[in-house]
C-alpha cells in the first residue's frame, strides 16, 4: 500500500491537487459541509425510527424527505474524499483511521440499504410500519456508526498520536 | 490587543493547558470530538433554516419544526463549547492572532444576534405565521442569515487548521501500545475516582 501511495503521490493530478494551495483546504470544508447535512439526515430518520420526532408525518414522507439528500450527500462525500485521498495519499492510506471510517462507512451504507429495502413492501402498501425494539436498537447503533466516521476522520490527521503503535503511518 | 495577547498567554500557563501540552492524545480526541459537536450543531440548524427559507417541512408548522429539533442543538453546541475552549487554552496566543479564528468567533458572534433578534422579535408573533408559506421576510432573513454565518464557521474553523500550527512542542514517544495506554487511562481514572 504504501508502494501504491508513493506512486500515487507522484502523479500529476495529485501534484496539482497539492500545490495550489486553496484546493484541499476548499474540498475538505465541502467534505466536512456535507457530512453534516448526511449525518442530520440519517439522525431525522433514526429519530423518527425511535418515535422521538415527526411522528405526525407518516414514514414514507420522512423517508422521500431525507433519503435524496443522504444518497446525493454519499456521493459528493465519495468525490471530495477521492479528491483528499488523491492529493495527500500518504496521509490517507497509511492511516488506520481511515481504513476504519471506510469500513464503518461500508457497513452503514449496506445497513442502510438492507433496511431501506425491507421496508420498501410496506411503502408500497401504504402501510405504517411498527418499528420492533431491534430495529429502534438499529436506528441508535447507526447514529452512533456516523459519530465513529466523523471521528475517525478528524482522527486521520493524528493517526500516530492516537493510534501510536498501531497506526501504519511512516515515521519521521 | 496587548490584553488579550497577555490574557492568551496566562491560560496557556494554566494546569489544564500544561496537562494538554504534555499529552499526545488529549489534542486530537477533543478536536475529533468538536468536529463531531459542530457538524451536529450545523447539521441541525440546517432543518430550521430550510423550513424558514420555505424549502422544506413546508407542511408542517414552525413551531413543531423548531421545538422537536432545537434542544439536540443546544446539547450539540455545549460539547463543541467546552471542547472548543479545551482547544484554544494550550494554543491561546496562537489563536488570538489567527485571521481564521477571528472570522469563526465573528461568524459565531453574528450567528448569536442573529438568532436573539429571530426569537426576540419575529418568534414572538409565530402564532401569526405558524403555518403560513412563505413565511414574513425578517424570518427568511433570519434563515439566510444563519445558513450563510454557520457555514462560515464551518469552513474558517476547517482553515484554522491549515494556518495555525501547535504553539509547543508535541511528545516525542510516538510509537506507543496503544491498547496498555488505554488501560492507564482507565487505570487514572479509576484511582481519580477512590
Amino acid at each position: 500500500m504504501f508502494e501504491f501511495a508513493q506512486w500515487l503521490e507522484l502523479t500529476q493530478i495529485s501534484v496539482t491537487i497539492k500545490s495550489v494551495k486553496w484546493i484541499v483546504p476548499a474540498v475538505q470544508s465541502v467534505h466536512i459541509i456535507t457530512i453534516g447535512i448526511v449525518f442530520v439526515s440519517l439522525l431525522s430518520i433514526a429519530m423518527r425510527v425511535l418515535g422521538w420526532t415527526r411522528m405526525d408525518q407518516a414514514f414514507s414522507v420522512v423517508m422521500a424527505r431525507f433519503t435524496p439528500w443522504v444518497r446525493n450527500g454519499l456521493v459528493v462525500l465519495a468525490l471530495t474524499g477521492g479528491t483528499l485521498v488523491v492529493g495527500e495519499p500518504i496521509r490517507e492510506l497509511m492511516s488506520l483511521s481511515f481504513w476504519l471510517k471506510m469500513s464503518l462507512i461500508a457497513v452503514g451504507a449496506t445497513s442502510a440499504w438492507l433496511f431501506s429495502r425491507s421496508l420498501r413492501p410496506l411503502v408500497r402498501t401504504g402501510r405504517e410500519p411498527q418499528f420492533s425494539p431491534a430495529m429502534k436498537t438499529a436506528a441508535m447503533a447507526t447514529v452512533l456508526l456516523w459519530l465513529a466516521i466523523i471521528f475517525l476522520g478528524r482522527a486521520i490527521a493524528y493517526d500516530v498520536e492516537v493510534w501510536g503503535g498501531l497506526s501504519f503511518s511512516p515515521r519521521a | 490587543m496587548d490584553f488579550l495577547i497577555g490574557f492568551a498567554e496566562t491560560l496557556q500557563k494554566s494546569g489544564i493547558s500544561v496537562w494538554m501540552q504534555g499529552s499526545l492524545k488529549a489534542l486530537p480526541i477533543i478536536e475529533s470530538i468538536h468536529v463531531m459537536a459542530v457538524i451536529t450543531v450545523f447539521g441541525t440548524i440546517l432543518l430550521i433554516d430550510m423550513r424558514l427559507l420555505g424549502l422544506y417541512d413546508t407542511s408542517r408548522p414552525f413551531t413543531r419544526v423548531f421545538g422537536e429539533i432545537l434542544h439536540w442543538t443546544w446539547i450539540a453546541f455545549a460539547v463543541a463549547v467546552v471542547t472548543g475552549i479545551l482547544l484554544f487554552i494550550p494554543n491561546a496566543p496562537r489563536y488570538v492572532v489567527n485571521t481564521a479564528f477571528g472570522l469563526k468567533m465573528a461568524s459565531l458572534v453574528c450567528a448569536g444576534l442573529n438568532m436573539a433578534v429571530f426569537e426576540f422579535t419575529t418568534l414572538k408573533k409565530v402564532a401569526l405565521w405558524d403555518k403560513q408559506i412563505p413565511v414574513p421576510l425578517a424570518a427568511r432573513v433570519a434563515g439566510a442569515l444563519s445558513l450563510l454565518l454557520w457555514t462560515s464557521v464551518l469552513v474558517c474553523g476547517r482553515v484554522i487548521g491549515f494556518t495555525k500550527g501547535y504553539d509547543f512542542s508535541v511528545p516525542k514517544d510516538l510509537d506507543f501500545n496503544f491498547l496498555q495506554s488505554c488501560l492507564e487511562c482507565l487505570g487514572r481514572l479509576h484511582l481519580t475516582n477512590i
